[in-house]
């Protein structure tokens, strides 16, 4: 006796990014349990994210180096410049890595972290003898005019009109800030130091990252957190807050958002709160979807984190450079757990970030300096992914047998698409392949008779596929190779027969 | 001093009978030889006053030098001496030499007490005249001393809101630490340097107390001294008495004395004058020639017969 068909519409597939700490029976299908080389799109859609456009051509100063920094040094005059760094060496410019290392100066990592200060640009990095460019050369702050008492550090922030420094390997828990606007003083005029050795909440820790955030100095140990108040005045700032059991796991992983200061702490991604009124500063868990896994990809980090937060595309980036994986959280909101959504780039080969004053976002990679843009990885493609958590229809005891798949897809022009299903949580996926054609998109008055079909805009595509098999719990996925064509995931039907009981 | 003693004068009876004797003899004489015997008595009895007269100056002399050797022991210093109502004495003696010699005696306790003033004074003048470094060292660790605690306290109380405000460890090239810790530093430093130019002050005035002290003990160890002396205003002033009292009854002694000799010597010189008066008038009668000049007419013309 024939029986109905159950459709479970899967609308807006995974628009809550990756969840790996709920059971997969019991998650929400807004979930997903993959979620690679893809982002939120503004539709709230999981879609693949864009590629990179390598912007360099001559990158012979990099050879066979990655760029493992990168900088816009914005100055009052004249055009900015992009900083890099990688082979041991600094670079200057996108087209042609210029090598502008100081004569006679060695390099023994690439591990810089460069700020903007007073038209001028200072890079740091631990062992390592500051640098300062001024928009001609880069040279040594010590061999500054007036330079005294420059330190050796591996944190450096420029606020409140002076850059504080810290990481010195000697003194782990000591800030040292220079004389107002002069970034090469450190022992004249109102510079000074602070030593916090006695103020951390739990007793020791060492000064991992620093932040200014809402005017306050926010000091990030490994496993606590200080902020001081009026470090406008830094002889007489007070100590504002303290954070014990929350620290910072790498200088790099900090970023602003405008309202929050992001940071990766040993247990995920954190953020600090603005709260006005309270004046305190609550923590709230931003990887909560996927702590475990952030927490093993952050023991295992044994070579440089790298972040960015671009507000165009509203997405806060940290990479695991040696093991090539990247988190992207969405910032547009968070989930009911107050996580970010968030999705997984695996092997993008992405080892820096920079976001320029247009809010282009520069990729360091080992072809050089690329843009954040495009459907292709340098002219390559990249699979995207998507795999849905275990899907029971509601009823665990009884089995599904999935009869067709019908997924909706905006975009992905001329991909091949890859529709997976597999049940009772085995690996062995059934595949349904299918190429979406050539959709060119055409616009009045744009483009030309016979050349372009007339559309409204993204081109959606449907498709109905057979499925086979049966099994209590189905997974569902979809990969593409993207192609140069954005992908969206607008839904996926999934029509199944409920079967008998087990 | 016993009595004033007395000048005898000399004694009339043994001069009266030699002379009468004499006159018999003469008398004898001119019975026996009427026509030279005028001449030869008016020549003995002119001899005899000259000679009277001469005997007369030597015994004047005698009594002058014996009065004068008189009024000098009469008038002589006598020794004496004082003794106050606090046993300490003054004496004043001639010495062996014929010099003066004065001495002052303090009592036992006058002296204890002067020797422990003396000692005083020397203490003092000896600590006025040393150096003042140690003392102001001494006095500058006695207010420190007094003045650490509550630095102490500030120290801690700044400490602790430093501590409250994570800012223990601040470091600044304009201040050094925080400008409260600046601030308190300069502020016990200041109270520092002030008790060091005060315990400079106070040494220096102690210095001088010192010497005051030095001054007063020393002017205090001359007071029994001084005592003494006032207390013998007194005594010498008794002594002055005696001693002019003395003076006055060697003088009236002297005066009186000196009245009989004269008295004496005017008798003689008269007795004298007049033996001589005789004498010359019987070398006058005898010279001249006169047809009848008994015995009786001498007799006569000396009240005799």
């Amino acid at each position: 006796m024939a029986q109905e068909l159950k459709s479970i519409n899967l609308v807006a597939p995974a628009f809550k990014g990756i969840n790996t700490e709920d059971s997969p029976l019991a998650q929400d299908p807004s979930f997903a349990e993959i979620a690679d080389n893809a982002v939120i799109d503004k539709r709230g859609r999981i879609a693949a994210r864009k590629g990179h456009s390598v912007l360099t051509t001559d990158k012979t100063a990099l050879g066979s180096g990655t760029v493992r920094v990168i900088k816009e040094f914005d100055r009052s005059v004249g055009s900015n410049v992009i900083l890099s760094a990688g082979n041991s060496k600094i670079f200057t410019g996108t087209t042609t890595l210029t090598d502008a290392t100081p004569g006679g100066y060695t390099i023994t990592a690439d591990n810089w972290k460069i700020v903007n200060f007073n038209d001028k640009a200072y890079l740091f990095q631990a062992s390592q003898a500051p640098l300062v460019y001024d928009g001609t050369s880069v040279v040594r702050l010590d061999s500054v005019a007036g330079a005294a008492g420059v330190v050796q550090g591996n944190e450096v922030l420029s606020a409140f009109g002076r850059l504080w420094v810290t990481g010195v390997s000697s003194n782990p828990s000591v800030i040292y800030w220079s004389d107002l606007l002069i970034g090469h003083d450190y022992s004249g005029g109102t510079s000074g130091s602070i030593d916090i050795s006695k103020v951390w909440p739990d007793g020791y820790d060492e000064i991992v990252a620093l932040a200014a955030h809402n005017g306050l100095l926010i000091i990030f140990g490994k496993h606590s957190i200080v902020t001081y108040s009026g470090a406008e005045a830094p002889a007489t700032m007070a100590l504002a807050d303290t954070v014990a059991g929350v620290g910072c796991v790498n200088r790099d992983t900090v970023q602003y958002t405008g309202t929050d200061v992001l940071f990766l702490a040993h247990t995920g991604l954190k953020s600090f709160g603005r709260t006005v009124q309270e004046k305190s500063l609550p923590i709230s868990s931003l990887s909560g979807n996927i702590t475990k896994d952030i927490i093993s990809a952050l023991q295992s980090e044994n070579t440089f984190f790298r972040s960015v937060y671009s507000p165009e595309e509203s997405f806060y980036l940290l990479t695991f450079v040696g093991q090539n994986i990247t988190y992207c959280f969405d910032v547009r909101g968070t989930l009911e757990n107050g996580s970010y959504r968030v999705t997984r780039w695996l092997s993008t080969g992405f080892s820096s970030y920079a976001r320029e004053e247009n809010g282009d976002l520069l990729i360091g990679t080992n072809n050089g300096i690329s843009q954040y843009t495009g459907y292709e990885d340098n002219g390559a493609t990249y699979r995207f992914k998507y795999y849905s958590p275990s899907l029971t229809f509601g009823d665990a005891s009884r089995i599904k047998i999935l009869k067709k798949l019908k997924p909706t897809l905006v975009g992905a022009n001329n991909a091949s698409v890859f529709i997976k299903w597999a049940y009772d949580f085995k690996s062995n996926y059934a595949t349904a392949e299918f190429t979406v054609g050539d959709q060119i998109t055409g616009f009045y008055g744009v483009s030309e008779y016979t050349t372009v079909e007339f559309t409204g805009g993204a081109l959606t595509n449907q498709r109905s596929l057979n499925a086979t098999g049966y099994g209590t719990s189905v997974v569902v996925g979809l990969e593409a190779d993207i192609k140069g064509s954005q992908l969206s995931l607008q839904e996926i039907n999934v029509m199944a027969l409920i079967g008998k009981l087990l | 001093m016993g009595p004033f003693p007395t000048v005898q004068p000399p004694v009339e009876e043994e001069s009266k009978s030699g002379f009468f004797d004499f006159l018999g003899g003469l008398t004898d004489f001119l019975g026996n030889n009427t026509s030279v015997l005028p001449g030869v008595l008016g020549g003995l009895l002119t001899g005899e006053a000259y000679g009277r007269l001469s005997d007369v100056g030597k015994e004047a002399r005698m009594g002058a030098d014996e009065l004068a050797q008189r009024q000098l022991e009469m008038s002589q210093f006598k020794p004496f001496t004082v003794t106050t109502a606090t046993g300490s004495g003054f004496g004043s003696m001639m010495g062996a030499d014929g010099g003066l010699q004065t001495t002052m005696t303090l009592s036992p306790e006058e002296q204890a007490l002067q020797q422990q003033l003396f000692g005083g004074a020397g203490d003092f003048f000896g600590q006025a005249t040393q150096p003042t470094d140690e003392r102001e060292q001494e006095i500058f660790k006695r207010m420190r001393t007094a003045m650490s605690p509550e630095e102490q306290r500030q120290r801690l109380e700044q400490e602790q809101r430093m501590a409250a405000q994570g800012r223990l460890g601040v470091r600044t090239a304009q201040f050094g630490g925080t400008p409260e810790q600046l601030a308190l530093a300069k502020a016990q430093e200041e109270a520092r340097n002030s008790a060091m130019l005060g315990a400079m002050q106070q040494a220096r005035q102690e210095q001088m107390q010192q010497a005051a002290l030095g001054q007063q003990f020393l002017g205090a160890g001359y007071m029994p001294q001084q005592q003494l002396v006032a207390g013998l205003q007194p005594g010498l002033g008794q002594q002055q008495l005696e001693q002019q009292s003395r003076q006055f009854g060697s003088g009236m002694f002297g005066e009186a004395t000196m009245s009989g000799l004269e008295a004496m010597l005017s008798s003689e010189m008269a007795r004298a004058n007049l033996l001589g008066g005789v004498g010359a008038n019987l070398l006058s009668g005898a010279v001249t020639p006169k047809p009848a000049f008994g015995m009786s007419d001498l007799l006569g013309l000396l009240g005799k017969g």
